[in-house]
């Protein structure tokens, strides 16, 4: 079996084995390519000083998308094109928004700045002209402590997209995706000091390998998808697995499908494409997910990910509850199913077995008349962990609570079905007082922590609000039933 | 074409965005190099019960590992008064206070070796904040007092009379390039360190102490910093000094590198501030009498406290004439690393202290907050002068002022809001106009002088050297437009070079926004000095017995490259035939100057002088929108303006105008230190400290400068743009405080306290 990691950076193929390929892609880059314009800052993701381009093969075609090269490790790149901010740069000169950047002031001491090239270029790289608002989201994954931002706004705002080559353009994709697809093909396996690392090319091989290794009594292996919550806890040292699998090879967990009224989301799409997915049929839930991370967190970051890691204040993990979503868990033995709701079973523990690899999320769609409201309250806006979630599904008519599920987040050791609640007010009108008496009902039954966050009081203080909120919302017909008719209506 | 003036990119812009600036870590290591770290003391507060490096010593790779016996006779450092260990001999003081150093072949031997030193401390209880330290009497040196007038009449004289207590957070500096060093060892006990420092002088003496050599035995050099903003003013020494003691001890090349975690969790920041007040106000808003009294948190050494403090107490009149002021300082001694420098040093403190007091004094009156500043307002010919005794001259707050109301349309939006506020069930509204006024140099006068060099080579290029360090700030690039202007050549003729401890001596800190003051006007005087000889051989070349004209070397011009006598234009040479000529002529053609700022002075003991150059001033409008449920807060609008005199950049200061602004945005509404009971960081890292980020930037966001040519007192007739801004984001908290005067009126005036964040938002709100 191979015992490499075969990729390109900047056009040019590389290959990694052993400890190298062990290696966080930041460090290779900057320490064994001499590629020191990739910058560590803060190794957790929560920067993009580190962010370079990362081209994946789909049907085909080269797709790339900005991926934070600190909190990924080379085995992660398999059969991948590295872009970073020196195969953006082109010889002897500067490409039309490191021009606009420079003109701009948009650089000040320089740290961040390749970082934000990066970024910038696959927010441009579709070459359609920006909006500022465009521009602000594409830019919420790079912080910079200097300029203000401003300066950056006007160079990515002055720069003719249109003679921005596409990277694309840069690297003509064809003799590079016969490449990667050789690579693809054949699995491997790296054995380094810190430990050994699978890469199947095929479902059955995964499970396989995962039936086999947990009859054993070494150390269950850990399935590395997207690596965003990984990543940053093995930079840490506060977990360092001896034995990974990595899922990214497996075409079969790749695919979107709608069957009916469930949306199938294989467990290797990224957030960023479960986005895309989403905004036709669940567009609130689009919306909620463009505050999830940054842009290079949602390339990388996987909603399996996201419901495995069964962090109580996981982002996704509230709506897909509230939504009635399951987890499908597929091992030799075969598929299962478990709601959302029981696969959390405690404080960053799983229903899944070692020999269970998570294969997708089914997620029903709403039901006509049924509406989904999804609030995060964080202390930044942007690329932050919630304080408070909640996730509401309601249905309202005629003045009346017709249904209503209720799930809150960063309340407890796991997000939490305020079941009681629900039934507090399915059935009743749908007035200020009633949503009051919940809300209040609702913070009395949690019991949050005070951490670096909030305090536990602001916690509950938040519970009792939202109710507030999302009443406020309704009264102002922000939900407004269209299939029926609102005799309180006319405003 | 002057250069100065002119809109240039950065020095460094086009490297910046191709990746290709070097930084420190960015560079390979050299040949034996091995990497440093320490092993952080577990405790805030403890005593050291047993040490055992043993099985470290044995962990392969190990090449050093120093604990405070090895440095007995250089433990103690320090930027002013040594007081505090580099390495715990017996107590440790802070939380990450180096136990032990240690030296490794790779990262993993050196984080193995880390782990396997025993540390066995016995914990002492740690004061933390503030109010502990009042209650257990722990200070840092005396108290600080400015008084003019009488107090006690003014609280006679005054309508009304609010007391109050005013909590003021600290900040994290946040420069995204972490604290790092590079030494080498060269012969005879020399030492070449690569800082990232703000003070290539002071990196330069303290590794000189710690090693026991003469300073000049140790360059000191830097390049340029990956961000700096005060935190590596006295701060990037440490990790210099433990590299170069390593380097010393193994004889090879060493590099020290803070992870970001460690460089939060390790390193000082801002100070936190607690204000004590009481203050006395007429009807009409007017401040009759004010009695400050000021706590610093300023952590367990000395450090920069004293003059953060000072800072603190000369900005507490900040835009308002006080005619009886009493202010008074304390430092308070805590267990957490020593709290530092950053961007505007205690300036932001002192003021955000008063601009609360003229806040309460607006809600309690009735009035607009912004008559309540207008009216205390320092006054042009009258009313002018500080509670310090030095005159506000060339007064610019009215007209600032007057401008941002009538261009932000101020009283419009007034009405707008006071109409949504009303009208909102879901959402409120709040909106502040609040100045600045930064006094301008070190108030340690020592520190107002500077020396540059500057050569030129025979082909007529320029390579000046002066003490001041890249941050990113643009101080290289605006040297290099005053060094072209000087010598009458093009931008591009002219270089900076790495700013290093060989080239320029005794220098002081990049720092107190005075770069460019200090030394871009000893790179001038160097140049005049060099133009004046150059001139005189330039009078002989372009001398015409024939045409009447005698050498006259002072109606020599040098411009755009070309050299001329100004009685005959038409006939000109070009600037390097006359430096040729020079050089054949065995003149010298490098030069250094030397800048003292003029007329600086302070008695610390009366609290009286000039401490000050003059006043960078400006003023800003901001316009916050506050979500009633949630508390968070987002700036649909802000409107700044700055008068910084004539600009010798206006690029790159209004980019320091921005910058500042969104830090001082970010200082009063989203960076919270938060400490556990045992004095660890638990906001360290920015999953858990969260800056502004690009969606945080106001929606609508105005920047413009007033046209004021009459700062004659500096070069160019500029003002120092690099901290005043910063106080202006105190306008986004005062917003958010408007605000609640539309829920709570009169009565029961919430105390928002600094930072405003989402939770202290919502439970102030009813």
């Amino acid at each position: 079996m191979r015992d490499t990691i075969d990729f390109l950076i900047n056009g040019e193929s590389a290959s990694a084995r052993g400890d190298d390929a062990w290696l966080m892609l930041s460090e290779f880059l900057r320490k064994r390519r001499g590629l020191a314009g990739t910058k560590v800052v803060c190794a957790e993701g929560d920067c993009g000083s580190c962010s370079v381009l990362v081209g994946r093969l789909e049907a085909g075609k080269l797709r790339y998308r900005s991926v934070a090269s600190c909190i990924v490790q080379v085995l992660q790149l398999d059969a991948t094109h590295v872009v970073t901010v020196e195969g953006l740069t082109p010889d002897g000169g500067l490409n039309a928004f490191q021009e606009a950047m420079v003109d701009q002031h948009g650089a000040q001491c320089g740290f961040c700045t390749p970082g934000i090239v990066v970024a910038m270029q696959e927010l441009m790289d579709g070459g359609q002209p920006l909006d500022e608002h465009a521009v602000r989201r594409g830019l919420s994954g790079n912080l910079c402590r200097c300029t203000g931002y401003d300066a950056i706004f006007r160079a990515a705002l002055k720069t003719d997209v249109s003679a921005l080559p596409s990277v694309e353009a840069r690297f003509p994709s064809v003799e590079i995706v016969d490449t990667l697809a050789a690579a693809a093909e054949e699995p491997t396996t790296i054995r380094a000091a810190e430990g050994t690392c699978f890469k199947p090319t095929t479902l059955d091989e995964a499970t396989e390998f995962l039936g086999s290794q947990s009859d054993t009594d070494t150390e269950a292996v850990t399935v590395l998808s997207g690596g965003t919550d990984l990543g940053v806890v093995r930079n840490k040292g506060r977990f360092r697995p001896t034995s990974l699998m990595l899922t990214g090879g497996l075409a079969a967990l790749r695919e979107v499908r709608r069957e009916g009224e469930v949306l199938h989301i294989g467990a290797g799409v990224p957030l960023s494409e479960f986005e895309e997915a989403l905004a036709s049929t669940i567009p609130e839930m689009t919306e909620f997910l463009g505050w999830f991370g940054s842009p290079p967190i949602r390339h990388a970051g996987t909603l399996a990910g996201n419901l495995c890691t069964a962090s109580p204040i996981g982002d996704t993990a509230p709506a897909l509850c509230v939504l009635g979503a399951e987890v499908e868990l597929t091992s030799t033995r075969g598929p299962r199913m478990v709601t959302v709701e029981a696969f959390q079973t405690g404080y960053r523990t799983t229903d899944r077995r070692p020999d269970e690899l998570v294969t997708a999320i089914r997620v029903p769609l709403l039901p006509p008349d049924y509406h989904l409201r999804l609030y995060k309250v964080s202390r930044r806006k942007d690329l932050d962990i919630s304080t408070v979630s909640g996730a509401f599904r309601f249905a309202v008519r005629d003045g009346l609570v017709v249904d209503m599920r209720i799930v809150l987040g960063g309340v407890g050791a796991t997000v939490i079905r305020m079941i009681e609640v629900e039934d507090r007010l399915r059935g009743q009108p749908a007035t200020l007082e009633r949503f009051e008496q919940a809300g209040q009902l609702a913070s009395e039954s949690v019991t949050p922590m005070t951490d670096v966050r909030g305090s536990a009081r602001y916690r509950q203080t938040l519970v009792r609000n939202l109710f507030l909120k999302l009443w406020h919302e309704i009264d102002a017909g922000r939900f407004a039933v269209e299939t029926s008719s609102n005799p309180a209506g006319g405003d | 074409m002057p250069a100065v003036g002119k809109d240039i990119a950065h020095d460094s812009a086009r490297t910046h965005v191709a990746g290709v600036s070097e930084f420190l870590d960015d560079r390979l290591p050299l040949a034996g190099e091995l990497l440093a770290g320490i092993v952080p003391s577990p405790v805030a507060h403890g005593r050291l019960k047993h040490l055992d490096v043993s099985a470290a010593r044995n962990v392969p790779g190990v090449r050093a590992l120093l604990t405070a016996d090895d440095l007995s006779a250089h433990n103690l450092f320090g930027p002013v008064v040594a007081d505090e260990m580099l390495v715990v001999a017996d107590e440790a003081v802070f939380l990450g206070q180096p136990v032990a150093l240690v030296a490794a072949e790779t990262k993993a031997g050196l984080e193995a070796a880390i782990r396997a030193v025993v540390v066995e401390m016995e914990t002492l209880p740690p004061l933390l904040d503030i109010d502990a330290a009042i209650a257990a009497d722990s200070f840092t040196g005396g108290t600080s007092t400015i008084e003019r007038g009488d107090v006690e009449q003014g609280f006679a004289d005054a309508d009304g009379i609010l007391e109050g207590v005013l909590d003021i957070g600290g900040q994290e500096q946040f420069y995204l390039e972490s604290q790092v060093a590079i030494a080498v060892p060269g012969e005879q006990g020399q030492m070449h360190v690569h800082s990232s420092t703000q003070h290539p002088s002071e990196v330069q003496a303290l590794v000189a102490e710690a090693l026991g050599v003469p300073f000049n035995h140790v360059i000191c050099t830097c390049k340029r910093m990956g961000g700096a903003f005060g935190g590596k003013e006295t701060q990037a020494a440490p990790p210099a000094m433990m590299a170069a003691l390593l380097a010393q001890r193994t004889g090879r090349p060493v590099r020290f590198l803070y992870n970001k975690d460690d460089d939060m969790r390790f390193t000082g920041k801002r100070h936190a501030f607690k204000s004590f007040y009481k203050a006395g106000y007429t009807r009409d808003g007017r401040l009759t009498a004010l009695d400050v009294r000021l706590f610093s948190n300023g952590g367990c050494s000395t450090d920069l406290s004293p003059a953060v403090l000072e800072r603190a107490l000369l900005h507490t009149d900040n835009t308002s004439f006080l005619p009886n002021l009493r202010v008074t300082g304390r430092i308070c001694r805590t267990n957490l690393p020593s709290n530092t420098a950053f961007r505007g040093f205690g300036g932001p403190q002192g003021v955000a202290s008063t601009e609360h007091i003229l806040h309460e004094v607006a809600v309690a009156t009735g009035l607009d907050s912004l008559e309540v500043r207008r009216i205390n307002c320092y006054g042009i010919d009258e009313r002018n002068v500080t509670p310090y005794g030095q005159v506000v001259a060339n007064n610019t707050l009215p007209e600032l002022f007057d401008t941002l109301r009538a261009d932000c349309n101020y009283d419009g939006r007034r009405t707008e809001i006071d109409r949504f506020n009303a009208e909102s069930r879901t959402h409120l509204k709040g909106m502040a106009l609040s100045g600045v006024k930064f006094g301008i140099s070190f108030t340690r006068r020592a520190l107002n002088q500077a020396n540059a060099l500057v050569n030129i080579y025979v082909d007529g290029s320029v390579m000046v050297s002066t003490g001041a360090t890249e941050m990113g700030q643009g101080v290289n690039t605006r040297i290099r437009q005053v060094v072209a202007d000087a010598l009458g050549v093009s931008y591009e003729r002219v270089l900076l070079g790495i700013t290093s401890t060989e080239k320029n001596n005794n220098t002081s800190p990049t720092a107190a926004s005075s770069g460019t003051d200090l030394n871009g006007a000893a790179a001038r005087v160097a140049c005049l000095k060099l133009r004046e000889r150059l001139a005189k051989v330039a009078a002989d070349l372009l001398a015409d017995a024939d045409a009447g004209l005698t050498a006259e070397f002072e109606s020599v011009v040098f411009a755009d490259g070309v050299v001329y006598d100004a009685r005959r234009p038409q006939m000109r040479l070009s600037f390097e035939d006359v430096v040729k000529q020079a050089y054949e002529l065995r003149i010298s053609l490098g030069e250094r100057g030397f800048y003292a700022t003029p007329g600086v002075d302070f008695n610390r003991a009366t609290g009286q002088g000039h401490p000050f150059l003059y006043f960078t001033n400006g003023v800003a409008c901001c316009e916050v929108l506050i979500d009633r449920f949630t508390g968070e807060m987002s700036t649909p609008r802000a409107d700044v303006l700055m008068d910084l005199g004539r600009c010798i950049n206006p690029g790159i200061d209004r980019g320091q105008t921005v910058g500042g602004f969104i830090q001082g945005v970010g200082w009063c509404t989203l960076e919270q230190l938060v400490y556990g009971d045992d004095g660890t960081l638990l906001s360290y890292s920015p999953t858990t400290y969260k800056i502004p980020n690009a969606t945080d930037v106001p929606e609508v966001f105005n920047v413009r400068f007033l046209d004021n040519p009459n700062n004659t007192i500096s070069l160019h007739r500029s003002k120092a743009a690099g901290e005043p801004p910063l106080l202006l984001g105190l306008s986004a908290w005062l917003a958010a405080k408007d605000a609640l005067r539309y829920v709570h009126g009169r009565r029961n005036e919430p105390k928002l306290h600094l930072p405003a964040t989402g939770e202290a938002i919502l439970m102030n709100l009813p």
